[in-house]
């Protein structure tokens, strides 16, 4: 009885996130959404879930992390078009590839905090940019960009349409609830601790570097297999998926939608593909404006997000019922 | 017997001598104060012993085992934990969250992979941190955030993160420093209280604190160890005298 009650309290966030993932294809037309984007909103929930464990859980800011979603999208493109057809094959070694290229990236900038690291990662994601434009060119296709894959397939199945989407609802699901555990354990504990206090955190017998880049990893794999399912939604990689303009915009998702709370960023990142996609149309040229404007609104009067808001709103009603 | 042997150890900064040949033996289970004027080297030397530190020269051996060029939190897993000058806790987690992180690190390491383990599953954990709390006081605010606590309390909780990984010695940077009077007294009775064979080494100004405390003294002067001895010795020791008389004409 204890156990199916905690098993509730732990994973009634998972479990209204499903509801809403899951039943996308219903409601979201009705906001004016099309098909395709619920899609593109479920591939960066993934993307900024990870960022989180980054970003939320120890404070790091990386903006060089298009990197690994982009290597990841060139490499299941190449894998899906000179290999096999098949998407599992291909999104394994896409991202066992952003993997190593993770723990390199950040043994070397972890050495550094605050702006410096953000700096050194920048320069990193864009050197592979500018690699994927020359001595790759012919892997990557330069500016006109990867294309002529097959159909992606998983398995028999073709990979079209509401199939995706369920494929991609369903990954987003999982790694939103893995993440979740991550958060509740020893290590999410840790990765926290580095945030608040490190120098204390080491004192007290943490190995803080390595705590560190685990979650540069792990947030790295994340956006990997985003990456790679952006692949299996739309056959097509351009080096704009490795620029610094796809790492700005996890970032500015993440914070906008409440940095640390793992589902602000995922509200950031769904409302941000719809204003840009759905919004922007009624808004015409002015819609970037108007972002920007929202962006600035947020930061200055709510800074921990969309997620603050809630908690405020949350605080405010349950404070009269309670009494409190 | 030793736990603690400090051989010859100096360090320089550029052309200033913080610390020259510098030997000092702590006794297990002993209290053992340094004091002496600003600029002494006190803090030097406890940041020597926790890894902060690189001594140009000399030897440190804890429990036998050598300790320069060991980083901070292996020199933690062996058993020596920190109380800073200024409480060093997590201010944005709560009281028993910032418990469980050294009950945590008793358990598993420096380093672990357990992603999906559950913390709150592991109830004697949790129970043992919360035991902790409760010990030093802070049974009231187990699920308030450490940063909203009073100096005095931010003091104890990190006494507690010190003590929950179960350190064989304990340095103390001035412990009482911007302490009101009624504080420092209940820090001495807290570190009076504290008799489960702990080590402890003390750094402080507080000569109270230090009289009380103290089973054993030790006094630095530019980088050296100028005198050593019981309290009893060390108040009528004329190097003493001279070493923070000399400070106050200054």
């Amino acid at each position: 009885m204890i156990t199916q009650q905690n098993f509730w309290q732990h994973n009634k966030a998972v479990l209204m996130f499903a509801l809403v993932a899951l039943t996308m294809p219903l409601w979201f037309p009705l906001i004016g959404g099309y098909s395709g984007l619920d899609t593109k909103i479920m591939i960066f929930c993934i993307f900024v879930v990870g960022f989180d464990i980054l970003l939320g859980f120890t404070g790091y800011l990386s903006f060089g992390h298009a990197a690994f979603f982009g290597i990841s999208a060139y490499t299941t493109g190449i894998m899906l078009k000179n290999f096999s057809d098949n998407i599992i094959p291909a999104i394994i070694v896409a991202v066992a590839a952003a993997t190593l290229v993770a723990l390199i990236i950040g043994l070397l900038t972890l050495k550094r905090t605050g702006i410096y690291f953000s700096i050194l990662t920048l320069a990193f994601a864009e050197m592979f940019d500018s690699m994927a434009m020359s001595m790759l060119q012919k892997w990557t296709g330069g500016e006109n960009g990867l294309t002529g894959m097959p159909t992606p397939m998983l398995f028999d199945l073709k990979m079209q349409g509401d199939t995706v989407f369920y494929f991609c609802a369903l990954m987003a699901i999982l790694l939103y609830y893995l993440a979740k555990r991550i958060e509740r354990s020893p290590v999410g504990l840790m990765m926290k601790a580095i945030k608040c206090n490190q120098t204390r955190l080491e004192y007290t017998g943490i190995n803080a570097r390595k705590y560190k880049l685990l979650a540069f990893v792990l947030s790295a794999m994340y956006a990997a297999v985003a990456g790679s399912l952006m692949v299996v939604y739309e056959p097509f990689v351009g080096h704009e998926f490795l620029g610094w303009h796809q790492s700005g915009e996890i970032v500015i998702m993440s914070v906008i939608g409440g940095v640390g709370t793992l589902v602000g960023p995922m509200l950031g990142a769904g409302f941000m593909l719809y204003f840009e996609n759905v919004l922007s149309v009624s808004l015409g040229e002015q819609w970037l404006l108007v972002l920007g404007v929202i962006f600035m609104v947020v930061v200055i009067f709510m800074p921990g997000g969309f997620m603050e808001a809630v908690a405020r709103l949350k605080k405010r009603f349950f404070t009269t019922i309670d009494g409190e | 017997m030793a736990i603690l042997d400090i051989h010859q150890v100096s360090l320089s900064f550029g052309g200033l001598k913080a610390l020259q040949n510098v030997n000092l033996k702590i006794e297990k289970g002993s209290t053992h104060a340094l004091i002496g004027p600003n600029g002494a080297g006190k803090s030097t030397l406890l940041n020597v012993l926790t890894g902060m530190l690189k001594p140009d020269d000399g030897s440190v051996m804890f429990d036998g085992k050598p300790l320069l060029n060991v980083n901070s939190f292996d020199i933690n897993q062996l058993g020596i934990a920190k109380v800073f000058q200024t409480p060093a806790i997590f201010p944005e987690m709560t009281v028993l969250q910032n418990v469980t992180i050294p009950v945590f690190a008793a358990r598993d390491g420096s380093f672990n992979l357990n992603m999906f383990e559950g913390r709150s599953r592991q109830r004697p954990l949790i129970e043992f941190a919360e035991q902790q709390i409760c010990e030093l006081g802070l049974e009231n605010h187990m699920h308030s955030l450490a940063g909203s606590l009073s100096r005095g309390d931010k003091r104890r909780l990190e006494m507690a993160i010190c003590l929950a990984n179960k350190p064989r010695l304990l340095l103390l940077d001035e412990p009482t420093a911007g302490m009101a009077r009624h504080e420092t007294e209940k820090t001495i009775e807290l570190l009076k209280s504290m008799n489960d064979g702990i080590t402890k080494v003390i750094v402080e100004h507080d000569m109270n604190v230090v009289f009380s405390l103290a089973e054993k003294i030790s006094v630095l002067a530019q980088g050296q160890i100028i005198a050593e001895g019981s309290p009893d010795e060390i108040k009528g020791h004329p190097k003493v005298i001279e070493a923070y008389l000399g400070e106050a004409q200054v």
